[in-house]
Formats: structure tokens, C-alpha cells, sequence
């Protein structure tokens, strides 16, 4: 019987699916089946019936700078990305591994800072970390946790190996499309997802929940926690939306909340209510013009303060942006070496940085080949990858480069793992990355797979929505196969 | 509830409300022309009551010469320079409702979002074109289950008593100047016998009313009952006396009704309303005379309007005059997507 995969190519990289043409992975075969007896047409069909719920749900993300139509759908692949219970295992305790070694130094960082004065981590490139807030030297955290949510970035190389490519420890999003896209996939193939021991990702909510209540000021039995958003123009508002919806917490903007008595309060039709956690979805920068940007009107006068004094807690911590420096993460196997004396699980991408002066010098002659990243940028935003990079973005670089050294980093181009995403009428592989969520509560949660994403561009490395990314479901087995 | 989800659950409601009540009113023209014959070759005679009902004249005149049926038709349901075309009216409604839309059911949600995206459609503007009446039925029957959809998956908190009082608030207003332009012109500009008796079915028509009228009359058109039935009738869903009675059940259910002393001020500003319209006679009303009785009418409705602003948005700030911080969130105004802080500054790379 002929099947929609038969003429599906892995091509030169590691392929998630196939190890060979025609050839699906053990952990693949329960689909493969299924999904290849489909026509073209049947398959097209499923695909325009996800993309229109996602449409008429408004599961939207702005794009900057585009005046048309300023919402899209998050383009969304409904070949799911399986990863085999092993294999789920050694990351999920790698991630764990990671969050908590990252909590510890940034406890370290903003305290005694042994890790400095003991020169096992250079003082000057942490210190100089532009997201570092020497305001908060000394300022107790509840519970000593600074990163309460973390969407660490994994990628695989050519031999399907696992590195962590990136750690997002401020305000890492994508959760709710994690969430949209299992239940896409409920409504698209329900007896796939029946027949195959998938593990379920819908307690994030809950988990969410749990862990924000568990950073409740001493003495609150039942906090009021919100979500604090920037706005509805913000990109990711329908996600502070969703994800507020699914912990059955208000959703609330800086215009809302006001200071009394040292305490933060939210505007409600019968007076003020008080505030005891904030998720806030606002970066350290605008979430107190008091503290930080004077001009910022999107936080909340005195917010920092009350937060200092222990009235609100915020989740997560200010100045956790130092920890997820991009020159910093360099550093985070040393610091796993350091905090927890064990090896790290998941492998860094080899770093050059800016900041030493022959890495420096090595970044500089291979701008054609490295892919270069400003440390303190997100969403795929200053960056140059080499080998597609034209001569004149290169001169652009090295100027940048040169003037500030510790701004850049440099890595290899990795050969990111492949999976097929259907295109027209047939199937095509595609890079694509990993983005676990881990929650650091009263212990340290993973929610079962993450959210795959997609460089939907051909031949593209760049999987980020901001850069014509897209996403699919990531099914996390109970049992290999 | 945050006030300003309030705020927004109150305008999305007066935004659908709009929407449905212009839809209505476009369809019941569209009829009235017809049945007009040789009289509708003037088309603008028909047309500008219209607009002044709306309260778009000048903006339609910015926009065009003269009024011919078609530009004034495309103006009034799909233009997006006219701030209360249909279109309009339901991206409003859908923007406050996107701003709360962790408040509403997942169905209210996209039932307002799909026919945004339906109005936003080139198949929209063809329909609108093609088959008229079909256009306006669509957007009726999304109304219809906006309503529906509302009632039967809001919870009966306060999300619900807000939902009620901006659709009530904004039905008296909208039935109320539909009998002050419709009585107006039928009596300033009689073009001949005929059309007047059509004027004011079409005026029963626009307010849903003509078979509750027919049961409730046998005097079928005579103008002095029907401007009675929609203005005063505690029983039919659109009168005026209807939407006051239910502004006032609601407000006391929001806030109790307690003694006059400490009672909440929408209580007693929509409570006097209430008394007032309830033991109205229609002679009372002829003498003083309809256009200035409704204008009375219609400054006491954007009272009630601005007392429950006063007293569930702007609460807080009257509680607590004195903030600790030097500088303060910007005022927030009625119609909250309004005032929404420029795009730019709540844009932030996303990690």
C-alpha cells in the first residue's frame, strides 16, 4: 500500500522520524500508519480545519512592525513530534538539573557571591551583565527562588544529540500554544492520540498555579495571585490571557494595580483588593518607572519596593536576566559543576565570547561560518547566521563586534534535527527545536514535552514565530514502544 | 472584579448592541424602500433620518456628496471611516472583549470573533452587495447568539449585571431616537399619504416590535399607540420602559437597594427614571411635547450611564484620593479600548 511518506527524504540530517527513507523510528511506528494512509487531500483537509479553530479562537501572536493585519495564527503542523520515554528521562532530569543550579547562583549572585570571589566564574563578564540588578544585592527572595518559570531552549545536532541552546529565565512564552496545540491535535486525529500512550500536558495550568501560590507572602492561606500584562498589543497577550484563564486568576494591567501602605492593590468594582503573587509578563525594565525605565507606563509605581519588602512576591525574581545572559550561559556548566559537584546532563553548544580577547579574534575571522547573537536579545532578534549572511551583514557585525565585545557571543551553525511537516501536498523535512517548560515551586516540575517549533522556511535554521516560525504538538510517551 | 474588565463587559455589550440594533434598522429601510415604490425614487429623503438617528451626518457628508441609497448603505454597515458602521461597532466590541477574554466563556469569545472575522471578509462585502437582507439577517442571527450564548454561559455575577446594563442602556437610547426620528420626519415632511403609514411599520419593524404590536393593538397604525408601545410597554423587550426597569433590577442587584440615605447613586438616579416613566401617560408625554420629552429622557439615560461609571470604575480612585506614589496610571476613560495605551510601549521582544 502506497503511504504519504514514501517519497519523504531525512536527507543528510538526523531525522526525528525516519533513520532511514521509508524507514520510520521505533517510537514513530504507531502513526506512521495511520497518517501515511491518509491522501494528500484527506490530510490538507485536517490541517485547514486546525488552522480555521486557531483563527476563530483567536490563538494569535502579533508580529512588530507588520501595519497588515497585526494578529496571525501561529502556523501550526499537525505531524506530531514523539520523543521516546528514555529519552524524555534524561532530559527532563538535565532540565531539572539546570533550573537548579541556575536558582543557586543567582541566590550566590545577589548575596555573598562565593562563585565570583572564588574566581571560579569571572566577576567582570557576570557583573557586567546588562540584565544584572545590583539594586537587588542583599534583597531576600521568597524562598530563595528566582526562576520560577523557565522555557530552556533544546536543540540536536546531527547525530541527535540533545544541547541546550539557550536558557529563557525571565519571561519565556509559548506555553499556551504548547497547550492549543495537544488540543488541535484532540480534534484533528482523536484516535491517534487513543492509541498511543501520550502523556498529557494540560496540568500546567494548575501546576502554574500551584507553584506562584506556594511564593505567597507568610501567613496568606489563600493568595490572590493576576497575571500582569503589558497590554493587548503586546505579541504574546493572548497567551497572559489563556494562561490566566487557565488558573482562574484575573489578568491585569499596571493601570490597575496601585501602591497603599507598601502593599499593591488591583482596582475592583467594590474598592481595592489586595495582590499577593504577580506573574508578571512585564520585562524588569518597565515594571516599576520608580526603579527602573522612568518613562515606563506600563508597570506600577513602588511595585519594587513592596516586592523588597516582602508584601508581593513576582514570579520571576528581578534581575534573573543575568543568569540567562547569553555570555553568561556559557558559564552554567561550571556553575552545575560548582553548586551540585555533578556533571551537566545536557551539553552546552560550544560559546566563543566576545569578551576574551582570542575568541574575539576567532568569532571575527569566521563570521562567515558562526552564527552570532547580541547577549541580551530574544525572538530571534540580533542575530547573524553566517553561512546565509551576505558580505555587508557580515562588515555590519564585525563593526558591532568590535565596539563592544561583550555584547556578542559566537557558536558553530548546528545541523538542527529534522522532522517532516506536510507542505502542499506532501511531506518535508524541516529544522525544529524544543522548548521544555520547567516550573520551580515547592520542587521542580517539567511538563511532559514542550513546545516543538519549526523553521517552516526551507533549508531555514531560525524557528522563532517572530521569524516565520511555527510550531507542533510534542507527544511524550508513557512506555516505549 | 477589576473595574476595568467592568468597563470593557459593559462597552462590549453596548458595542454588540449597536451593531444588531443598525443591522435592524438597515434591514426594516431596505424593506420600507421597496414597499415605497415611485416614492423611493428619492432615495435621500429616506436615507438622511437615517444618518441623523446614527448620528452620522457629518461624518457621511465628509465622506460623500450626496446621499444615494448605496454609499449611504455601505457607510452605515461596513465603511471603516464611520466609527459606528456595523463593521465598527463589532471590532469595538470584540477589542474590549479580547481585552477580557479570560472573563468570558471560550463560545461568547469566538461567537463576537467570528463575525468580526465574517465582517472583515471579501465574501462579506460581496454579500453585502449580492444579498443585502441576508447580509443584515447574518449579522441579526450573531447577535442573536451572542445573546444567547451570554445567557446561557455567564455566570449570574457581576460579569452578567454588566453584560445587562450596557445592552439596556444602549437599547432605550437606540429605541428611543428611532421614535424621535421617525415621528419627526413624519410629520415635518409629509411627501404624500402613503408613505406614512409605512414609516412608522418600518419604525416597528427596526424595533423587532411588529407582531407584539399587532397582538397588542387594534388600532394597527395609528401613530399615537405604537410611539405608546415603544416607549412606554413594561412587557415588550425593546420599549424603553422595559430597558429602565431592567437597568434598575440590575443595579439593585449589583449594589442592594437599601435606604435612601445609603443608596449606591445608579440605585437611585435609575430608580427615579423607573417612577418616572412607569406612571407617564402618552398625554402627558404629547404635551410637553415627544421631541422634548426624549431629549429629557435621553440626558437622564447618560446620567444612569455616567453614575455607573462613576461608581464601579472609578471607585477605587475616589476611595483613595491620596497615592503614595508620585506619578499615577493614566486616567481610565469610559469605553476602555478607547484609551488604550499606544501600541508601541507594550511591545517587548519575547523570550
Amino acid at each position: 500500500m502506497s503511504s504519504l511518506f514514501d517519497d519523504y527524504q531525512p536527507g543528510r540530517f538526523f531525522d526525528e522520524m525516519f533513520d532511514a527513507p521509508a524507514h520510520a523510528r521505533e517510537h514513530y511506528s504507531g502513526i506512521t500508519g495511520s497518517i501515511g494512509s491518509l491522501t494528500p487531500g484527506e490530510y490538507a483537509a485536517r490541517q485547514r480545519t486546525a488552522d480555521a479553530v486557531f483563527l476563530r479562537q483567536g490563538v494569535t501572536f502579533t508580529v512588530y512592525g507588520d501595519q497588515q493585519g497585526t494578529e496571525r495564527i501561529f502556523p501550526f503542523d499537525l505531524m506530531p513530534r514523539i520523543i521516546p520515554r528514555k529519552e524524555w528521562e534524561r532530559v527532563e532530569a538535565g532540565l531539572i538539573q539546570r533550573i537548579t543550579a541556575l536558582n543557586l547562583f543567582l541566590n550566590d549572585v545577589y548575596h555573598s557571591q562565593h562563585i565570583l570571589n572564588d574566581k571560579t566564574l569571572p566577576a567582570e563578564l557576570v557583573l557586567s551583565a546588562s540584565h544584572y540588578r545590583p539594586e537587588f544585592k542583599g534583597v531576600k527572595v521568597p524562598h530563595g527562588i528566582y526562576i520560577h518559570i523557565c522555557g530552556t531552549d533544546l536543540v540536536r545536532d546531527d547525530k541527535g544529540e540533545y544541547f541546550v541552546l539557550e536558557d529563557n529565565g525571565r519571561c519565556p512564552s509559548g506555553a499556551s500554544y504548547m497547550l492549543e496545540n495537544r488540543n488541535a491535535m484532540k480534534r484533528t486525529f482523536p484516535g491517534l492520540l487513543q492509541s498511543l500512550p501520550v502523556r498529557p500536558v494540560d496540568a500546567y495550568g494548575s501546576m502554574l498555579r500551584e507553584t506562584l501560590a506556594h511564593l505567597a507572602p507568610p501567613g496568606v492561606i489563600d493568595p490572590n495571585i493576576v497575571v500582569l500584562t503589558p497590554g493587548v498589543y503586546n505579541s504574546a497577550y493572548f497567551e497572559h490571557c489563556y494562561l490566566a484563564k487557565q488558573m482562574g486568576v484575573p489578568i491585569v494591567e499596571g493601570r490597575d494595580l496601585l501602591l497603599k501602605n507598601g502593599r499593591v492593590f488591583m482596582r475592583t468594582t467594590t474598592g481595592l483588593q489586595q495582590v499577593h503573587v504577580i506573574y508578571r509578563r512585564i520585562d524588569d525594565d518597565f515594571l516599576d518607572p520608580l526603579v527602573f525605565r522612568k518613562d515606563s507606563l506600563l508597570g506600577v509605581p513602588g511595585i519594587v519596593s513592596a516586592y523588597q519588602q516582602g508584601h508581593v512576591a513576582l514570579a520571576n525574581s528581578i534581575g534573573t536576566g543575568v543568569a540567562d545572559d547569553k555570555a553568561v550561559y556559557a558559564l552554567v556548566p561550571k556553575m552545575i559543576q560548582y553548586y551540585l559537584d555533578q556533571e551537566p546532563i545536557l551539553p552546552n553548544v560550544p560559546t566563543y565570547l566576545g569578551i576574551e580577547p582570542k575568541e574575539c579574534d576567532h568569532i571575527l575571522a569566521n563570521l562567515d561560518k558562526l552564527v552570532v547573537k547580541a547577549v541580551n536579545e530574544s525572538g530571534g532578534y540580533g542575530m547573524l547566521m553566517g553561512p546565509h549572511s551576505t558580505k555587508e551583514e557580515q562588515v555590519e557585525f564585525a563593526k558591532r563586534i568590535t565596539a563592544n565585545p561583550r555584547n556578542y557571543i559566537a557558536q558553530p551553525v548546528l545541523q538542527l534535527s529534522r522532522h517532516p511537516v506536510f507542505v502542499d501536498d506532501h511531506f518535508e523535512g524541516r529544522h525544529i527545536d524544543l522548548r521544555p517548560y520547567v516550573l520551580y515551586g515547592d520542587r521542580v516540575r517539567v511538563v511532559p514535552g514542550g513546545l516543538t517549533r519549526v523553521a517552516l522556511k526551507k533549508g531555514s535554521l531560525v524557528v522563532n514565530s517572530s521569524q516565520g516560525g511555527g510550531s507542533k504538538d510534542t507527544w511524550v510517551l508513557w512506555e516505549d514502544e | 472584579m477589576l473595574s476595568r474588565v467592568a468597563d470593557s463587559i459593559y462597552w462590549m455589550a453596548r458595542y454588540m448592541e449597536r451593531a444588531e440594533n443598525l443591522a435592524r434598522l438597515l434591514l426594516s429601510t431596505q424593506d420600507l424602500l421597496l414597499d415605497a415604490g415611485a416614492e423611493a425614487a428619492d432615495e435621500s429623503q429616506f436615507w438622511a433620518p437615517i444618518l441623523m438617528t446614527t448620528g452620522d451626518e457629518e461624518a457621511y457628508h465628509t465622506a460623500h456628496a450626496t446621499i444615494d441609497g448605496d454609499s449611504a448603505a455601505h457607510f452605515l454597515a461596513l465603511s471603516l471611516k464611520n466609527g459606528n458602521s456595523i463593521l465598527n461597532c463589532v471590532r469595538s466590541a470584540r477589542e474590549n472583549a479580547r481585552t477580557i477574554r479570560d472573563q468570558l466563556s471560550d463560545e461568547l469569545w469566538e461567537c463576537i470573533n467570528s463575525l468580526r472575522l465574517f465582517l472583515e471578509s471579501p465574501e462579506a462585502s460581496e454579500m453585502h452587495q449580492s444579498q443585502t437582507a441576508a447580509f443584515y439577517e447574518k449579522v441579526l442571527l450573531a447577535s442573536y447568539q451572542f445573546q444567547g450564548i451570554a445567557a446561557s454561559t455567564t455566570p449570574r455575577d457581576e460579569s452578567w449585571h454588566f453584560l445587562r446594563l450596557g445592552l439596556c442602556i444602549e437599547r432605550a437610547d437606540k429605541t428611543s431616537r428611532l421614535i424621535d426620528t421617525c415621528s419627526a420626519i413624519s410629520l415635518e415632511m409629509p411627501p404624500s399619504p402613503l408613505a406614512r403609514p409605512l414609516r412608522w411599520a418600518a419604525l416597528l419593524r427596526s424595533c423587532s416590535a411588529w407582531h407584539a404590536f399587532q397582538a397588542y393593538s387594534s388600532n394597527k397604525l395609528d401613530p399615537v399607540k405604537i410611539i405608546e408601545y415603544l416607549l412606554l410597554d413594561p412587557t415588550f423587550p425593546r420599549s424603553v420602559a422595559w430597558c429602565v426597569e431592567q437597568l434598575n433590577s440590575t443595579l439593585v442587584e449589583l449594589c442592594g437597594n437599601g435606604r435612601l440615605d445609603d443608596m449606591k447613586t445608579p440605585v437611585r438616579v435609575s430608580g427615579r427614571l423607573l417612577a418616572d416613566i412607569t406612571y407617564l401617560t402618552m398625554k402627558e408625554v404629547l404635551k410637553e411635547g415627544l421631541h422634548e420629552y426624549i431629549d429629557r429622557l435621553q440626558e437622564k439615560l447618560n446620567d444612569v450611564g455616567q453614575t455607573i461609571f462613576e461608581t464601579f470604575v472609578l471607585y477605587a480612585d475616589i476611595l483613595t484620593p491620596e497615592q503614595e506614589a508620585s506619578t499615577t496610571a493614566p486616567a481610565i476613560i469610559p469605553g476602555a479600548f478607547h484609551t488604550i495605551l499606544s501600541s508601541d510601549i507594550q511591545m517587548q521582544q519575547q523570550q
